[in-house]
């Protein structure tokens, strides 16, 4: 086995407290966003809905944030076995992870709280790639220091430990939303 | 499909109009011997009659279209159940008012008690059928009965979009499944809030803005679009070569079939081909000026006045393809024993400080739309002049096809078709989104058309006056409110309406 192969599983090897603490997280926000986003619509729903049509959106809606949280998830790891591959404190990468997933769907969030109507779209697309690489510039540095600097360090571990409750509440009801997804969808 | 240039087609037309000018009887228009009818349902979005050369305006916009009704039978007082595409279509497809089937909000569905209610469910297995709507609403409320739909192509199909919604996936639970994706979780655009997925959201409608934005090589122009919302970019030329491909198709089956074709086109944003750019420009056209109603924005009169230049160059645009699909479709046989069926959601206002349709706005040009209906070898023109609405589109279909008419049906047999003129019948249309579906009506905008007058009723607004009447015959153009002059007739349009209303209401509080 090779110098990275032998780093990719005596440092990198992510621990299960580390992947629930991240994802939980990441739970929290993906399904918080949705559901703060669904107040908008849901007087609207409520117009031409039925209360049992509005419960089959929201099944539509955890199933996608199910999606929505493993791919972000994903997407962290991945950043931590390419870009952090060689940052070698096993300690940090939980709050590293946090960090990352923060600013990636903080940007993404922020992005779509600025750009919302039609008139912005040339703006929302002019202005994207300088976005993310500014986002990436700034970000990446932030995400490696932040994460070793012993106060941020327990703010993130202790927000993952009370993002655990969501996992007991969203994932069954996820279960839930997909069962119901492929039932209205069976021939 | 032959490519023809504007003037081929226009000749052709001519032709085709002297040939109407002979003295040859329609052919029967009922179901004849025992094979059920073709039936091809052609929509235009947002198609205002008021615009059309054929009902009188004073620019040659649609002329080949003029050329088909001269074998065909045409309405004259045709209304729309509704000034919105949610509405008006709904009562088109279900034969109700829209204080019955309650798709009455932007995006809404039919009340879940009449969703069986429709062509595709009621014209049954005897029928091939098909369905396609650019516009992702009326997509949505045939959702409710998508297994009883054949074929049934979702809204980007034939446009310049590289992928369809996510929400077409879902095959079976069409309707839920786009106010789930299209309208909260994935939407490229939503006015009204922000996208409901923060991550797949972000990426989908990265994805589709930076698709859209890439300069399309077109020498036409600039591509039409639907929008907002939605964003898909489509080239009508395309769109009318797939409904020819689809409609040709259709043709070459054994069993007879019924289309239901709902065009985007010529809805806002007008956007006609370079080569229709300077069409109308500078030809005197400047219709009577309007007082501006307290519903619209104020909008200001040379604003007004290019977007009409716009929307009238869009539909000339549009006749053009209408004229080439006919065509087509004649010369190749496809329209052998089919009923041909041409009309519109809703229309297009372009007057009193406000562009567009939809709000509380209920004047002509919004509600009355065109009806061209062309019955199997009809060789010459029928004019009907009996006010009529929407509503009897359903009944008129499941008459040609020899199918009963369920009693919920508000709608009757069209004349010409078996229905009788009646003279004294009211026709509503309808503009109550400010309502719940699930609730009476309290708050809305309601015309009624009886005879030559029409009585719009503001209900629950807190206007000066929530009345008005016109006698359409002499003033086409509604600037005379008679609701002080003409007290009797008034006074009786307005309990007919409002006892309509409450006996709506009265339904549906049970």
């Amino acid at each position: 086995m090779n110098k990275i192969g032998i780093r990719f599983f005596t440092e990198k090897s992510l621990t299960r407290h580390d992947v629930l603490g991240a994802y939980a997280v990441i739970v929290l926000l993906v399904y918080s966003w949705t559901l703060i986003t669904s107040f908008y619509k849901f007087p609207s729903w409520m117009f031409y809905l039925t209360l049992g049509q509005i419960g089959a959106i929201y099944a539509y809606a955890f199933s996608i944030n199910f999606i929505e949280s493993i791919v972000t998830l994903a997407g962290v790891s991945f950043l931590e076995f390419t870009l952090f591959l060689f940052l070698k404190n096993k300690e940090e990468i939980l709050p590293r992870s946090i960090l990352a997933a923060l600013i990636l769907l903080g940007t993404a969030m922020w992005r779509l709280v600025l750009f919302q109507d039609y008139v912005d779209s040339a703006a929302f697309v002019s202005g994207e790639l300088k976005w993310w690489l500014l986002t990436f510039a700034v970000g990446a540095p932030a995400v490696i220091f932040a994460a070793k600097i012993k106060w941020i360090k327990k703010i993130l571990e202790g927000l993952a430990d009370r993002a655990l409750v969501f996992l007991y509440i969203y994932l069954p009801l996820t279960a839930l939303a997909i069962v119901v997804v492929i039932i209205r969808n069976i021939n | 499909m032959t490519q023809l240039s504007r003037r081929d087609f226009l000749k052709a037309g001519g032709v085709l109009a002297a040939n109407a000018l002979l003295p040859k009887h329609i052919t029967s228009l009922t179901p004849t011997g025992g094979k059920y009818p073709n039936i091809i349902l052609i929509l235009w979005d947002a198609f205002s009659a008021r615009h059309l050369s054929l009902y009188g305006y004073p620019r040659l916009t649609t002329p080949n279209i003029d050329s088909f009704a001269a074998r065909s039978i045409v309405f004259h007082n045709h209304y729309s159940g509704g000034n919105f595409t949610t509405t008006g279509t709904a009562s088109m497809l279900t034969g109700m008012n829209a204080w019955k089937h309650r798709a009455i909000n932007y995006g809404g569905l039919v009340k879940n008690e009449f969703a069986q209610i429709n062509p595709y469910t009621l014209l049954g297995s005897d029928y091939y059928r098909f369905a396609f709507s650019q516009n992702p609403w009326p997509d949505r409320l045939m959702g409710q009965y998508d297994k009883d739909i054949d074929r049934f192509i979702p809204p980007s199909a034939y446009s310049l979009a590289k992928k369809n919604s996510p929400a077409q996936n879902f095959k079976r639970d069409r309707a839920l499944a786009t106010i789930a994706l299209d309208d909260f979780l994935l939407p490229v655009q939503s006015d009204s809030s922000v996208t409901g997925s923060a991550l797949l959201g972000y990426l989908n409608k990265s994805e589709t803005l930076n698709a859209n934005e890439q300069k399309i090589s077109y020498r036409g122009g600039t591509p039409e679009i639907m929008d907002p919302g939605y964003l898909i970019p489509y080239l009508n030329e395309n769109v009318y070569k797939g409904m020819y491909s689809e409609l040709s198709q259709l043709a070459a089956r054994q069993t007879p079939y019924f289309a239901y074709l709902h065009l985007y086109s010529p809805h806002f944003p007008y956007r006609p081909r370079n080569d229709y750019r300077q069409l109308f420009r500078g030809d005197g056209y400047n219709p009577v000026s309007k007082p501006v109603n307290p519903f619209s924005g104020g909008v200001q009169e040379d604003y007004i006045t290019t977007q009409r230049d716009l929307y009238d160059r869009q539909i000339a645009q549009i006749d053009d393809e209408f004229g080439n699909l006919i065509l087509g479709l004649e010369e190749s046989g496809a329209l052998d024993n089919s009923y041909l069926i041409f009309t519109s959601d809703h229309g297009e206002l372009f007057e009193r400080g406000f562009v567009g349709h939809g709000f509380q706005l209920m004047y002509e040009d919004v509600l009355r739309v065109p009806l061209i209906i062309h019955a199997p070898a009809q060789t010459k023109r029928k004019d009907v002049f009996t006010p009529c609405g929407n509503i009897d589109i359903l009944p008129t279909i499941l008459s040609i096809a020899g199918k009963k008419i369920p009693a919920a049906i508000d709608g009757k047999i069209l004349p010409e078709f078996g229905g009788q003129e009646d003279e004294n019948r009211a026709i509503f249309s309808v503009a109550a989104m400010d309502n719940s579906a699930f609730a009476p009506i309290k708050k809305a905008a309601i015309a009624m058309r009886k005879r030559a007058y029409k009585l719009i009723a503001y209900i629950g607004y807190d206007l000066k006056q929530n009345f008005e009447l016109y006698h359409l015959e002499n003033d086409p153009d509604e600037l005379n409110d008679l609701t002080e002059k003409e007290t009797k007739i008034f006074s009786e349009m307005k309990d007919e309406l409002l006892s309509n209303l409450d006996e709506a209401n009265r339904a549906f509080a049970k």
